[in-house]
């Protein structure tokens, strides 16, 4: 045993300890850093060296201390955990937002919304049936349906708004989705090369981590790890990222909402997403991009814009039909032969309904308020038309029973978003928790590494003396 | 699984119950502010539904209102008449009963009353072609602005309605009541009419025949008239009956959209309160346990 071994020994402390002491101040600098992994320095203790025999044993103590590596305190089934909860969450709140922002538009119940609107209309009609001699009443009339068509169309118009808007979206998020693949392929390759060369990538496995929680809440990814440090990103069962290569997604169909909620649908319109580079369809099963392509569908495949859209449509429709039905068989006060088969609405051809409802007459005297075999101020016909409200089966009904329809999808959906997202944060609790910097554990251990680098000193200092005794004072006797 | 705690985990717990705090005291708030617990349809659906049923039955119910205080207008108009048509009629028979005691009247005195029936034919006639807002109530549907020509036309007491052809004013989706009256019932058209026959009275008077015989006549149309008064009165005390119904019922919606849609005032300002007290708590607690760390006490 070597005189000075005792020096490498403390000198061994004094540099692993200053190291963990380092590696602890990286962990405090961080603690607020989003998305950082704790980390410690993996100390181990250095064997005695042995001597080069059959049988030998260590003599002597050990050789001090090592600091061999710094650990990443990750877990990965706490972060996969967190991933995929985070894809149903996002796809959930996604899906909540779209019903919401459906509901925003239709301002029921209240005295201002297409409720109201059909009231007023049919309350019109028989004011018009009381006073068929009024002018003022047929004008008011006039202006009744024409506010009526106009609400109807501005709602056909939000809602039109609301799937574009969802469209733009839907090619923002997956740009969104393609950058962040290609930096975890790059994060990937850098990985690896410090792997190889034995560093520490810590700080870049957090950084990849991150952005594959991101793709989780995006396109409902998840994460495979592989043995050479680099993950592959599966999306609906394919390799979105698989080494150092990303594939690149794309979202394919019409970019105008009528093509595309076509019924029937047509593969080349509806809104789907493919692989770039195959042209394959892709499936999402989750992530906010999943929940904006649902909104995006044709009603038949249960796009709610498009189902929203339909009702709107059928309402502009009833109206017109029901109320010229009635309103060609009633006589209008023109002069023959244009008094009687006077239509009260236009629908306008090649146009949605809800679009091209429009009043079709002008002249308040062509409002058709008798009845041909009654008098010339006979108003059954406009008290009949004011009756189409009553029913199960009148307009008022069926935007009613859409209204409440809505109702109850939007309470589901949002319930269920925030089911899932109380979950979500549960597991990203979890990870936290266990990833997450404690400033008092950080300042415990800067204690024991602080008094441990101070031991180690004074072990150096005790052997320091020794020697000084050894070499300095010994052999002076007699001097 | 005994989780670790760490400040971050701390941070961001405090911060979601504030979060989830202060989300509660906003949606407080804003139906405080609002007045109304639904807001929008998923708020509650089902009272949506009720809701919005119950707004269209107030409305229907706030038109029949305004039908109905038409229809008395319309109803009101044509008892008057109806009533001044009867007692011109009655005293027609009186002046008639006085012309045939013979013997005791003269025939300037024959000639003063034919003179005077003339002059109640003609008021007969006016009343007959009473109209409300230009248009005649004894025969509703016309254009024409009266009910009967007079005598100097074409064709003296002609109809103008159509026969079937009624005026009626809706009360509630299944029932609609007649507000016009049917002119012929009520003074008979053309040379049946009651202007026909007051003129062939005055025709007897000043040719000196009896005019006794003419009494049936003039009782005859005079039970039509009665009976048409009564008809009206009917109707009348319908609408009427209507009209405090349709008042109630209006009333009865307001207070159960009001019941359905607006806040308790009582009960939110409680719970407002104490979503601020557990918002105060939560703040305090955070307060509590974000500050310290280990720091605050090692040397």
């Amino acid at each position: 045993m070597s005189t000075f071994s005792g020096l490498s020994t403390a000198l061994s402390s004094l540099n692993a300890q200053r190291q963990a002491l380092q590696v602890s101040g990286q962990n405090i600098a961080n603690a607020n850093t989003v998305g950082y992994t704790r980390q410690r320095a993996d100390l181990q203790s250095v064997d005695a060296t042995s001597v080069p025999s059959l049988f030998s044993t260590p003599l002597g103590p050990g050789n001090g201390v090592a600091s061999v590596g710094i650990a990443r305190l990750g877990d990965d089934f706490l972060d996969a955990r967190v991933r995929n909860q985070t894809s149903q969450a996002s796809y959930n709140s996604a899906n909540a937002t779209t019903f919401n922002r459906l509901e925003s538009v239709v301002a029921e119940p209240g005295d201002t919304g297409v409720a109201a609107g059909l009231q007023q209309f049919w309350a019109a009609w028989e004011d018009v049936s009381n006073a068929p001699d009024s002018g003022a009443t047929r004008t008011a009339l006039i202006g009744k349906a024409a506010t009526l068509t106009h609400q109807i169309a501005d709602t056909y118009r939000a809602y039109q708004g609301q799937w574009d808007q969802a469209r733009t979206e839907a090619t923002a998020l997956v740009s969104q989705v393609n950058s962040a693949a290609s930096s975890i392929a790059d994060l990937n390759n850098q990985i690896r090369g410090v792997l190889v060369s034995g560093g520490s990538a810590n700080e870049l496995i957090d950084k990849r981590s991150e952005l594959i929680t991101q793709l989780s809440g995006l396109v409902g990814a998840s994460s495979r790890a592989m043995p050479d440090g680099t993950v592959n990103v599966m999306v609906a069962g394919n390799p979105l990222v698989s080494g150092d290569r990303a594939q690149a997604i794309q979202v394919d169909g019409a970019y105008a909402m009528s093509p595309a909620i076509q019924e029937p649908p047509t593969v080349t319109n509806v809104v789907h997403l493919t692989w770039s580079s195959t042209g394959t369809p892709l499936v999402l099963d989750g992530g906010s991009l999943a929940g904006t392509l649902t909104s995006l569908q044709p009603g038949s495949y249960g796009g709610p814009i498009a189902n929203a859209i339909s009702k709107i449509n059928d309402l502009a429709t009833s109206v017109a039909n029901a109320v010229n039905a009635i309103h060609s068989g009633g006589k209008t006060l023109a002069a023959p032969p244009s008094d009687t088969g006077v239509a009260f609405f236009t629908l306008a051809a090649g146009v949605p309904a809800a679009i091209g409802l429009s009043v079709a007459i002008t002249d308040p005297n062509m409002v058709a308020a008798a009845n041909t075999a009654n008098g010339a101020l006979d108003g059954s016909i406009a008290d009949q038309i004011s009756q189409l409200r009553e029913g199960n089966s009148s307009p008022d009904a069926g935007w009613r029973n859409f209204v409440v329809d809505l109702g109850v999808t939007s309470e589901a959906a949002t319930r269920k978003a925030n089911v899932s997202e109380t979950s979500r944060s549960v597991a990203e609790n979890l990870q936290r928790s266990n990833a997450s910097v404690d400033v008092d554990e950080e300042m415990t251990n800067m204690l024991s590494f602080q008094r441990a680098y101070e031991g180690a000193a004074r072990v150096l200092t005790a052997i320091d003396q020794m020697l000084d005794t050894l070499i300095n004072r010994t052999g002076l006797v007699g001097r | 699984m005994i989780n670790r705690v760490t400040q971050q985990t701390i941070q961001r717990n405090t911060l979601a119950n504030l979060q989830t705090n202060l989300g509660r005291m906003a949606d407080l708030q804003a139906r405080m502010s609002s007045g109304k617990t639904i807001t929008k349809p998923s708020d509650d659906p089902t009272a949506t539904g009720r809701t919005m049923a119950m707004r269209a039955d107030q409305a229907a119910a706030a038109q029949a209102s305004r039908n109905a205080d038409d229809g008395i207008a319309w109803l009101g108009t044509t008892d008057n008449a109806m009533q001044a048509s009867i007692t011109a009629l009655r005293r027609v028979r009186d002046l008639t009963v006085q012309a045939s005691s013979s013997g005791s009247v003269g025939a300037a005195s024959r000639e003063a009353i034919a003179t005077e029936i003339d002059g109640i034919r003609d008021q007969l006639l006016d009343l007959a072609n009473t109209n409300i807002q230009g248009r005649a109530v004894f025969a509703g549907t016309t254009g024409d602005g009266v009910a009967f020509d007079d005598a100097s036309s074409a064709t003296p007491y002609a109809w103008h309605g159509t026969a079937g052809a009624t005026v009626a004013r809706r009360l509630s989706p299944d029932a609609t009541v007649r507000v016009d009256s049917d002119g012929v019932a009520a003074f008979g058209q053309g040379a049946t009419s009651v202007f026909a026959l007051l003129d062939k009275i005055s025709a007897d008077l000043r040719s000196t025949p009896e005019v006794t015989g003419r009494l049936g006549e003039i009782d005859t149309k005079l039970n039509g008239m009665l009976s048409q008064v009564a008809n009206v009165g009917i109707r009348y005390k319908q609408v009427t009956d209507a009209q405090s119904l349709i008042a109630a019922k209006i009333q009865d919606t307001t207070s159960s959209i009001s019941g359905i849609e607006d806040i308790d005032l009582a009960e939110t300002i409680m719970e407002l309160k104490m979503q601020e007290v557990a918002y105060q708590g939560a703040l305090g607690a955070g307060a509590r346990v974000l500050q310290p760390t280990l720091m605050d006490f090692l040397r």
